[in-house]
């Protein structure tokens, strides 16, 4: 399976996006960010399917969720940055 | 024990607040510090607990709810990232020690709109008066913890607005108590504790945001943006340094649950409570009640004495009938200064959700004998 994984800047704003994709009809799954991609140190993504992912992103943009970045997260544990 | 000291720290919670309590000391450990299920059950309760105070105080986004250790601890936040020596702040004329402490410490140029007690209009003329085109801030007490004298918020908002004047609201006496709609009222910082009229443990606090500040009054760990040596940038981080107290915010969400289901039967409640306190009081022998004509502009709390009596005799000998009640000057001597009682302090009484009419009816009987007792052995003194 493909995710997307949307990096929040805090548990906070990661909690409020998955509360909205919630509302909305989209599983989210709230985690913390991989070391690899929190560039500004620890932080917490919302992970969705790729199927949902862009439904997700567009929903989000209503939403003051602070988003820093967004990636595909691939079953081989790669990632691939989604531009936003 | 009867309990009339709810304006310290309301005693008698709902029972769901103690279990909240202890379920956090057995199955959480702190938000934001970790992905584990102990962590994240943590998170949960934080968020649902900010999203519920959003809604209850009309609050735009759940993050602009910030948690505090109490409401002296939000009001030291918004007054020292708003002021600064020499700043011209306008104040009423019954704030609490935790609003004039932290304007003198910044050496604020403090200005006291004074206006009698129980006359709103005249505290709105008293702010308009005061407030110039130099006014850094202006801070109200939402209700008077010595008087439950309600000030006319709204109407103090709408001169801050007009005048483009920062607006701090100290709530700690009417959070939960009476309805707040933080947008409408568009304050820039509202402080309230938990442990009051929102039934949380002690050790709790609310700080609605408006806009993040610019400055923080404590520095810490977040768990968010760790490679940076500012405070994050955003709220509720940015205010919110250190292991959040997560007891008592599982039991802040329990207390702000109960009330949120039942403010309006609550303020009823305790302005029934209330009246027939006054109503009985005022037929007692000596009695100086301090009590609004309109019980619109009056909480569950007054205060009273008993003429030539010290009040701490009196709240000493209720004490030892078993009530329990607060005297002395509840660290609001500005309040007590405009009331004419800062030279011998008053007995306050209040009120909670918990009380009953029966309570207040054995109080009047038990103040009744008190006072023939306490003037008694004053007479055989003499």
């Amino acid at each position: 399976m493909v995710y997307y994984l949307i990096t929040c800047r805090s548990l906070t704003y990661a909690q409020k996006a998955a509360r909205a994709l919630e509302r909305a009809g989209i599983t989210a799954h709230i985690m913390r960010t991989p070391k690899g991609l929190s560039k500004e140190g620890c932080s917490y993504s919302v992970k969705v399917s790729e199927q949902r992912g862009p439904l997700a992103l567009r929903i989000l943009k209503d939403v003051d969720a602070r988003i820093s970045r967004v990636y595909l997260q691939y079953p081989t544990g790669e990632y691939r940055e989604v531009p936003i | 024990m009867i309990y009339l000291d709810a304006a310290a720290t309301t005693l008698q919670k709902p029972s769901a607040v103690s279990r909240a309590v202890c379920r956090a000391l057995r199955e959480q450990t702190s938000p934001g510090r970790g992905g584990h299920s102990a962590s994240m059950k943590a998170a949960d309760v934080v968020w649902q607990c900010r999203e519920i105070a959003a809604r209850f105080f009309s609050v735009k986004a759940p993050e602009q709810i910030v948690f505090t250790m109490n409401a002296t601890h939000g009001l030291n936040v918004a007054i020292k990232s708003l002021v600064g020596p020499g700043d011209r702040v306008v104040v009423s004329s019954f704030e609490h020690n935790s609003v004039i402490r932290p304007l003198h410490r910044v050496g604020a140029d403090l200005i006291v709109a004074r206006s009698p007690l129980f006359d709103a209009p005249a505290a709105v003329a008293a702010y308009e008066a005061q407030i110039t085109p130099e006014t850094k801030l202006v801070v109200l007490n939402h209700a008077s913890n010595v008087f439950g004298y309600v000030l006319p918020a709204m109407e103090i908002a709408r001169i801050c607005k007009a005048r483009g004047v920062a607006f701090l609201l100290d709530a700690s006496q009417s959070a939960g108590a009476l309805p707040i709609d933080a947008t409408a009222l568009g304050a820039d910082f509202i402080a309230m504790p938990g442990h009051k009229g929102l039934y949380g443990p002690q050790g709790t606090g609310l700080l609605i945001c408006k806009h993040t500040p610019t400055t923080t009054l404590i520095e810490g760990g977040t768990g968010s943006d760790a490679t940076r040596r500012e405070m994050p940038d955003h709220l509720p981080d940015r205010l919110e340094a250190g292991t959040p107290n997560m007891p008592g915010i599982n039991g802040l969400l329990a207390g702000l649950r109960f009330v949120e289901r039942r403010q309006a039967q609550i303020l009823q409640h305790e302005r029934a409570l209330t009246q027939r306190l006054i109503e009985g009081l005022r037929q007692l022998p000596n009695m100086q009640l301090y009590a609004a004509q309109d019980s619109n502009f009056q909480i569950g709390v007054l205060s009273l004495n008993l003429a030539g009596i010290d009040c701490e005799t009196i709240a000493a000998a209720l004490d030892e009938q078993g009530v329990a009640v607060r005297a002395g000057l509840h660290c609001a001597p500005l309040a007590h200064e405009s009331a004419g009682t800062l030279e011998i302090g008053t007995v306050r009484i209040s009120v909670s959700a918990f009380n009953t009419s029966r309570e207040v009816d054995a109080f009047l009987r038990i103040l009744e004998k008190i006072g023939k007792n306490l003037r008694k052995s004053e007479r055989n003194l003499h």
